[in-house]
């Protein structure tokens, strides 16, 4: 190396960083953030719904709020959202994880199925069950607030810890209230269903 | 082979220096030990919450969830990081003969640090966190803890580029790179996340930032302090300096490609895990070449390593460099990550880097460089004993019951047709290994706080000689070899 070698060293330091960050990082980001929902075609069949991914199912109002106390309470920490195909890891063939049970329709999660996050929660550990299609296993309020309230009178092997602190006791003798946070978490995680039908078009192009 | 003696002139020059790194160097190490006991008992706490899940369950505040962030980021930001900057400060200074002139501005700026880091953690204990792994805190952090950061290890390029001497050696290239890289990433990683327009891209960056954080701004400085502290210590030249540079510069063009494997399988195209797998194969070259180049230099000398707390430190940390790096290149391939991804394996492997190979090797530095910059020796050769096993013990055991542990939890998810229930049952038993092994290591920094602050405080041993992990050093080794001292 020459006398000063100050500058000469910054280039390569940031060239051998520049060529990772530009083509691993920046222009996947920009691919990813120009995704669109796209109309279905006519062969593909489909009722209710026009357009794929189902942007009315963006999130608003309370699953929204849902939302924020998913991630301040640290669900991620244990629960992921991510169903994997079968080459790396045989989730789509736990019952319910990939999506509907009747007809074993399953599918492994794509980046459209995020679109009404800001930022997906994908999870750190699977401490707990995937939540990708949690929507789908737990039909109804009553049950998801049981599972929050207490787990362990479902599954008596479960380790979720009870999220009695989002409720208030009942004034009415037993029995507990849901505060505006467990509700809200309990409207997050009934729209969570990541299984809506791939257009042939771009099932075809994958 | 000998190192050259300094003359009575770099003696002078080199007090100088420490007297100019004294206040701003130790401010970091002292808050960032604190920080590190605050981190280990909540890493305690969080453990024993997988194995005891209804322990305290009425309680926000002790819930899993809040807590285990609340660890991460502690040990990260408020340990890591100003432990970091404290030893590119002084080493920096060091290797360039510059003294640290804008001391009081970085005691300052070490201030605003810990003040953003305490913002950052209370508002993820009180409920405010984004489950964003390691981008946990609000958005409003972010500014501050990036441009404090600038701040205080901006003063370092400019000690390069003036620097004394000709020879630009291989510890100042790591230093630079860690300095330049890691506001990069960072900026990245908050821009990106923050703009919020593609949200899977968002949870692929984090991954992202999480292992550049590890192999652009930890593997950096935890090798620039090795090649420092090992020639030092045993008193002879890096065994092969090319292959040192040569390591750098494959560290370098690979790192950047790192993380994404950490969601194989997820919604990405798939060549985006696939080249971060490879590249976290291809990085075994660079750190076996670097700790093989570290250990030949020590080749023959063994008996200073029982003595000297720095070198025995600095080499456990880059041996646990290696297993980190073996382990993680063989999780990132689609036959053994199938099971072991999102497992306890890839936390116990995020910990190994963090406390077992990052944390062992800057203790290492601290030990070197506290009694230099404060003119008096750690009080107790015993506890430096008690630190080092108890750390040992604690993170060999951690990596014992994650690893195994993580293979079981794991195992039982793939096993589809079985209730899921059965892999949180399998672990469990596991996850007291992982609670005893953070018990051991929270032991083990109380120690080590306790030393620091006593020598912060300035009730350090005042004594011609180097506190030894042994009293007596005998067959060849004096005690002034043993630290350092030429």
């Amino acid at each position: 190396m020459n006398s000063n070698p100050f500058w000469k060293l910054l280039g390569g330091l940031a060239l051998a960083f520049l060529i990772p960050w530009s083509l691993l990082v920046v222009k996947p980001f920009l691919t990813f953030s120009s995704l669109k929902s796209t109309p279905y075609e006519e062969d593909d069949k489909m009722e209710g719904v026009t357009n794929f991914p189902d942007m009315s199912m963006m999130r608003h109002g309370s699953s929204d709020f849902g939302m924020q106390v998913y991630a301040s309470e640290g669900c991620a920490y244990c629960h992921t959202q991510v169903v994997r195909p079968t080459y790396a890891g045989p989730d789509m063939w736990r019952i319910g994880w990939g999506g509907r049970e009747e007809g074993g329709f399953a599918r492994e999660t794509l980046p459209y199925d995020y679109m009404m996050e800001t930022y997906a929660p994908l999870g750190y550990q699977r401490i707990g069950q995937d939540l990708s299609n949690v929507g789908h296993r737990i039909t109804t309020r009553e049950l998801m607030h049981r599972h929050l309230l207490d787990p362990k009178s479902i599954d008596p092997d479960s380790g979720m810890p009870s999220y009695r602190y989002l409720y208030s006791k009942s004034p009415y003798g037993e029995g507990y209230i849901p505060g505006p946070k467990a509700d809200a978490l309990v409207d997050y995680l009934l729209s969570l269903k990541k299984d809506q039908k791939v257009p042939q078009s771009m099932a075809k192009s994958q | 082979m000998t190192v050259p003696q300094p003359s009575p002139e770099e003696m002078r020059e080199r007090a100088e220096i420490d007297r100019s790194a004294r206040y701003p160097v130790l401010f970091f190490f002292t808050s960032a030990a604190a920080w590190l006991f605050v981190a280990t008992v909540f890493g305690f706490l969080s453990s024993l919450k997988l194995q005891v899940p209804g322990l305290f369950e009425n309680n926000p505040y002790l819930a899993y969830g809040r807590i285990f962030p609340v660890h991460l980021n502690a040990l990260v930001y408020g340990w890591a990081m100003q432990a970091g900057i404290g030893v590119m400060l002084w080493l920096m200074a060091r290797l360039t003969r510059q003294p640290i002139r804008q001391g009081t501005t970085i005691i300052v700026i070490g201030h605003v640090w810990n003040a953003a880091v305490s913002f950052a953690v209370l508002s993820i204990w009180a409920g405010f966190g984004r489950s964003i792994p390691l981008l946990d805190f609000p958005s409003w952090i972010w500014p501050l803890l990036a441009l404090t950061y600038a701040l205080s290890v901006v003063w370092i390029l400019p000690m390069f580029k003036s620097r004394k001497g000709s020879s630009v050696y291989v510890s100042e290239l790591y230093l630079i790179g860690a300095a330049v890289w890691f506001p990069w990433i960072f900026l990245t990683a908050n821009i990106l996340i923050n703009k919020g327009t593609a949200p899977v891209m968002g949870a692929g960056i984090d991954a992202w930032y999480i292992t550049n954080l590890i192999y652009f701004w930890m593997a950096p400085i935890a090798l620039a302090v090795a090649y420092f502290i090992i020639p030092q210590v045993a008193a002879r030249p890096i065994y092969s300096y090319p292959l040192a540079v040569a390591s750098f510069w494959l560290l370098a063009i690979l790192a950047g490609w790192t993380g994404f494997s950490r969601y194989m399988g997820g919604p990405f195209p798939a060549w985006m895990p696939g080249v971060s797998s490879a590249a976290t194969i291809f990085i075994l070259l660079a750190v076996v070449a670097t700790v093989a180049n570290l250990l030949l230099t020590l080749k023959g000398c063994s008996k200073i390593w029982e003595y000297s707390p720095s070198l025995r430190f600095t080499v456990f940390g880059m041996l646990m460099l290696a297993l980190y790096a073996v382990l993680a290149a063989l999780s990132s391939t689609y036959f053994f990550g199938a099971n072991l991804q999102f497992s306890h394996f890839l936390v116990g492997l995020d910990t190994l880097a963090i406390y077992g190979f990052f944390s062992m090797t800057i203790f290492g530095a601290i030990y070197f460089i506290v009694p230099r910059i404060t003119g008096s020796e750690w009080p107790s050769g015993a506890k430096i004993r008690t630190h080092f096993w108890f750390s040992t013990y604690g993170i060999v055991t951690m990596i014992t019951a994650m690893l195994v542990g993580g293979i079981a939890q794991g195992g039982n998810i793939a096993a589809w047709d079985q209730a899921f229930s059965t892999s949180f049952v399998t672990s469990s038993a596991y996850m007291t290994g992982r609670c005893l092994a953070w018990a051991m290591i929270s032991y083990s920094n109380f120690a080590f706080l306790y030393q620091l602050a006593l020598m912060f405080i300035g009730k350090g041993r005042k004594s011609e000689g180097p506190t030894l992990l042994y009293p007596t050093a005998e067959s060849g080794v004096t005690a002034k070899t043993a630290a350092g001292v030429h």
